[in-house]
């Protein structure tokens, strides 16, 4: 998603352009798409795997990652103890000076997609009709610079540079992180613009094709959120968007046990204050126990408690003032879930229950009469994600993941509108594994169909991807 | 695997017990070793670091990697029967010593049989640690300060163990730890002799510390002396 | 489907007994208290984890040895640096396990504590099918270690006293800072020039962070080291001592000797001679 899904579809001009055109229902099938990615849009390589930190430490990718980028337990320790190994030789001194902390990571691929149900233009009638529009051909996605490491003992930074696949830049994340204060490893800060403390990683997610890239639930906002209609003033959110703030966290030396606390800025993570002054706040906690030959297991829960401005003053131009927003409403995530492992076969499980105020779902000011029939709506989504790990380079993967509506954001929805299945399985195989680079061949189906985001009423929209890529990173 | 072995204990017990009966007399195998080329000249050794040691010498002693004496002799060469004899047996009861004494060992080679005791002592008032860098048997290293109980250890492999000393790093020996019986080590004039030798086809190998190892093949028939003359060709570095 | 039931158990049977076979040998397992790791399990983690430094023949020539120093360790050669046992003998599954949970500070060896303890064990068990040794040789008996004697001025005085008896000065400097004079010289088995242990730069000991650990090291020794084994020379009671005094040298850390030395002015008198 990075910045394509923070700014909903305002980046995306051809489909802003479609959606001002067309009616409330077509807009809805627009905010739809674009949250479940359109055939024609790619999630950028949003994937952190430091193949520099390898190189640092001569460890071959397979130390950290259970299969890039997905960490195990050791990267993971590495990574809460602030890219430390914790051995004396992490600061840069020890470093030959030649050493430069960059990693990059770009994904050629061949990719088809297939919309069912997509509004298209017929000239013969002049009007929009249901169709079924299939594209594919060989592609790219954006590319990530990844420059990790530590700048002195117990401070550690992460840059990451990341372009779409034009060449246009942003910055993914750009953080800094002071470690071991006090000596212990249950306090540490940092601060930036960094991924919320995710055990279940969108970053490493290990599936790219453009249905199948991203954790939906991570991204979802009901159908017909007014928050995702384009208006600059209006961000939304997603659990998975990296955001603005600063972050304390800490855990038990062996990384057991683990707690983060994050106050962030009310702006899903994109810079120069767009929209208002409030704060959120996300706290995470989890616990992992030893179940012997098996392995690891970890459970763990979280909330986010977001705000977001519903009242914008405007200027002598009569132009909004970015960062001024007032009337906040209220909206929150809250979820547990399961990393379980039995030996090389694990599963993720991940539960959310996920609210917004009514305003915020109909673009209404504080205060002021909601719509007729508005409402907070409500949804509850999960997935099961599974692995089998056949060794360090092959890796078999599917994930299933459903969201269902409990509360429409208006009474007169029907009551499954916007109702979500994702379907995605494929493999990655690395046919080396060393500590310089990585590389990997990757294939992978998804399917995602939603509930009543069709062109006509009714209408469920499905899309399906294939994608055959080569997954490098240097 | 295992059956086999146990066969050749048997032979070799067998042979030693041959050999018990049939020795004393028999073939002696002798000669010299030499040199040619010029050896590179030995370091003379800087032992300020230790005064106690140093002031042991009047003249300061030079490194003992290649020691050569009158008539290209070449000494510390170990030259033993490597095939064809019976092994050694059981170890003789005797143990070798080997001494530091003014930070040098004595001897420079110390030959041991397999299984061999092996006394270590110290006679320097400074304190050593005595290090055999074995591949085949256990690398050990142990301290001996200054009036310390002799160090007793034994090695069960066929090895030649490079042994130094890690605080004075002039200090270089070997422990030369083998199966036969049959060795010897060349002194001064670079001579040696392998006597006692029953009938039958030997190798005999010479073995030097920085020249390497040099093999020929001997038979012995009866009573005859045999001479056998090793040259290693000396390396300029 | 009755029928079947017995046959396949047999097979089940028959077929672990195959397996157990070549188990027999001790080698293929460690034995870590509860804990038995199993090599072919600690081989694939090998794979995982290992291989990158110590090699796919556990010889330390892994691809990135050339760029580690101090070289990583070789397992060929079985020589062990944190031993429990006796310098020269095979450590015990315990000190290999803890070696891999503890690491090796200010090398490249990091602490594997991550991973289970199973998987730890499986380590073990697999690291010790590199050498032949495992299978010939039964590890050395662990040391006895006494318990620790009180902290005391004249204990720390004494420590300080074999300090320069038994020379440890010679590399680890006159205040332990690793810069005596034979430091520069001093090669491990390798050849590889080789830094004594600084006193003053850490907390953290090669073999651990108690003083067990310390009293352990220098009894033992540190195989494939400079470090030698004092086992022969020192008496318990004065091994404590010595540990007494070599943590004051620990500047960096804050401990019952240095607290002792500091309310007594600071500096530990060799001369004392107090009955010891």
């Amino acid at each position: 998603m990075l910045g394509g899904a923070s700014q909903g579809l305002g980046k995306n001009n051809k489909w802003s352009l479609f959606t001002s055109s067309l009616s409330f229902a077509l807009l809805v099938v627009a905010v739809i798409l674009g949250d479940s990615r359109p055939a024609y849009t790619l999630p950028l390589p949003r994937v952190q795997a430091i193949p520099a930190f390898a190189r640092k430490y001569g460890l071959p990718c397979s130390a950290c990652h259970e299969a890039w980028p997905k960490l195990n337990n050791f990267g993971q320790t590495f990574k809460d103890n602030g890219y430390q190994l914790g051995n004396d030789r992490d600061a840069p001194i020890w470093q030959q000076p030649t050493y430069w902390p960059i990693a990059l990571r770009i994904t050629p691929h061949w990719h088809r997609e297939n919309t069912d149900h997509m509004g298209v233009y017929d000239p013969v009638t002049d009007s929009i009709v249901s169709r079924s529009v299939t594209t594919h051909g060989f592609d790219l996605t954006g590319m990530d610079m990844l420059t990790a490491g530590t700048l002195s003992k117990n401070i550690s930074f992460l840059l990451v540079p990341s372009s779409d696949n034009t060449g246009a830049f942003h910055f993914e994340s750009v953080n800094v992180r002071f470690s071991n204060l006090l000596n212990t490893s249950w306090l540490n800060v940092k601060v930036g613009k960094f991924e919320l403390d995710n055990m279940v990683s969108e970053k490493r997610i290990m599936t790219l094709s453009a249905n199948g890239g991203m954790f939906q639930l991570y991204h979802f906002l009901p159908a017909g959120d007014y928050q995702t209609s384009g208006d600059p003033r209006f961000v939304g959110f997603g659990l998975g968007d990296n955001q603005l703030g600063v972050e304390v966290s800490g855990h038990s030396r062996n990384d057991y046990t683990r707690y983060s606390v994050a106050l962030l800025s009310s702006n899903d993570g994109n810079v120069n204050l767009p929209t208002g002054r409030g704060y959120d706040t996300y706290l995470t906690f989890s616990q992992a126990f030893n179940a012997g030959s098996l392995g690891l297991q970890r459970v763990g829960a979280y909330t986010y408690i977001g705000q977001a401005p519903t009242n914008f003053p405007l200027d002598s131009n009569l132009n909004f003032i970015p960062g001024a927003g007032t009337g906040n409403e209220k909206f929150y995530r809250v979820g547990f879930f399961g990393l379980w492992y039995i030996k090389k076969l694990d599963f993720t499980t991940m539960f959310m229950h996920g609210s917004e105020s009514a305003y915020l779902y109909s673009g209404t000011p504080s205060g002021q009469t909601l719509p007729f029939g508005a409402q907070d709506p409500k949804w509850n989504g999960g997935w099961i994600e599974t692995h089998y790990t056949l060794n360090p380079q092959f890796i078999l993967i599917q994930r299933y993941e459903l969201i269902r509506m409990s509360q429409q954001g208006n009474t007169g929805n029907p009551s499954n509108l916007g109702d979500m299945d994702a379907l995605t399985f494929g493999y990655r195989y690395y046919p080396f594994m060393t500590s310089r680079a990585g590389f990997a061949f990757h294939n992978e189906y998804s399917r995602v169909r939603q509930r009543g985001t069709g062109v006509l009423p009714g209408q469920d929209l499905t899309t399906n991807s294939v994608f055959a890529g080569l997954d490098f990173i240097f | 695997m295992r059956s086999k072995h146990v066969f050749m204990a048997g032979v070799a017990v067998l042979a030693a017990a041959a050999m018990a009966v049939a020795a004393p007399s028999g073939g002696t195998i002798s000669g010299k070793v030499t040199y040619e080329g010029t050896p590179a000249k030995q370091k003379v050794i800087d032992m300020s670091k230790e005064p106690s040691c140093a002031k042991q010498y009047t003249t300061p002693p030079t490194g003992e990697a290649v020691v050569t004496g009158a008539g290209n002799s070449l000494h510390n060469v170990v030259v033993y029967i490597s095939a064809g004899a019976p092994d050694g047996g059981s170890a003789p009861a005797q143990a070798v010593t080997f001494t530091q004494k003014g930070c040098r060992y004595i001897p420079h080679v110390a030959v041991l049989q397999v299984n061999q005791e092996l006394k270590v002592v110290n006679e320097d008032q400074t304190s050593h640690n005595i290090h055999p860098l074995a591949k085949a048997n256990r690398e050990w290293n142990k301290s001996q300060p200054p009036g310390s109980p002799a160090i007793s250890e034994k090695f069960d492999k066929e090895e030649f163990i490079p042994v130094k000393c890690n605080v004075h790093p002039w200090m270089h020996g070997t422990f030369a730890v083998l199966k036969t019986s049959h060795y010897a080590v060349t002194g001064d004039s670079g001579g040696f002799t392998l006597p006692n030798l029953p009938p039958g086809k030997y190798t005999i190998t010479a073995w030097h510390e920085s020249y390497g190892t040099q093999t020929q093949d001997v038979t012995i028939t009866g009573g005859e002396t045999k001479s056998v003359n090793f040259v290693f060709k000396a390396k300029a570095y | 489907m009755k029928t079947k039931v017995p046959s396949k158990r047999l097979l089940c049977l028959s077929a672990l007994a195959i397996l157990a076979l070549p188990s027999l040998g001790s080698a293929q397992e460690s034995h870590i208290g509860k804990l038995t790791g199993h090599a072919d399990s600690g081989k694939q983690l090998y794979r995982r984890f290992c291989i990158g430094c110590h090699g796919p023949r556990g010889d330390g020539q892994g691809e990135n040895a050339p760029y580690v120093t101090p070289q990583p360790r070789n397992f060929v050669a079985a020589t062990f640096k944190c031993r429990s046992t006796v310098t020269g003998t095979l450590p015990t599954d315990e000190d290999l396990f803890n070696a891999i949970t503890r690491g090796f500070n200010t090398t490249n060896m990091p602490s594997w504590a991550p991973l289970t303890e199973q998987q730890r064990a499986d380590l073990v068990a697999y690291v010790k099918t590199f050498s032949e040794r495992w299978k010939n040789e039964k590890p050395g008996t662990p040391i006895e270690v006494p318990a620790e004697t009180p902290v005391t001025l004249e204990s720390i005085n004494h420590g300080k006293e074999l300090f320069q008896k038994l020379e440890c000065w010679k590399c680890h400097g006159p205040e332990g800072r690793g810069d005596g004079p034979a430091a520069s010289t001093l090669t491990d088995s390798n050849d590889q020039p080789i830094r004594p242990y600084n006193f003053s730069a850490g907390t953290r000991f090669k073999c651990g962070t108690t003083n067990q650990d310390l009293y352990k090291i220098f009894i033992t020794g540190v195989d494939g080291t400079p470090m030698p084994s004092f086992a022969d020379v020192i008496k318990p009671n004065e091994a404590w001592d010595l540990v007494h005094y070599l943590r004051t040298l620990q500047v960096s850390r804050k401990g019952p000797e240095s607290d002792l030395l500091k309310a007594h002015g600071g500096a530990a008198k060799a001369a004392d001679k107090s009955g010891k």
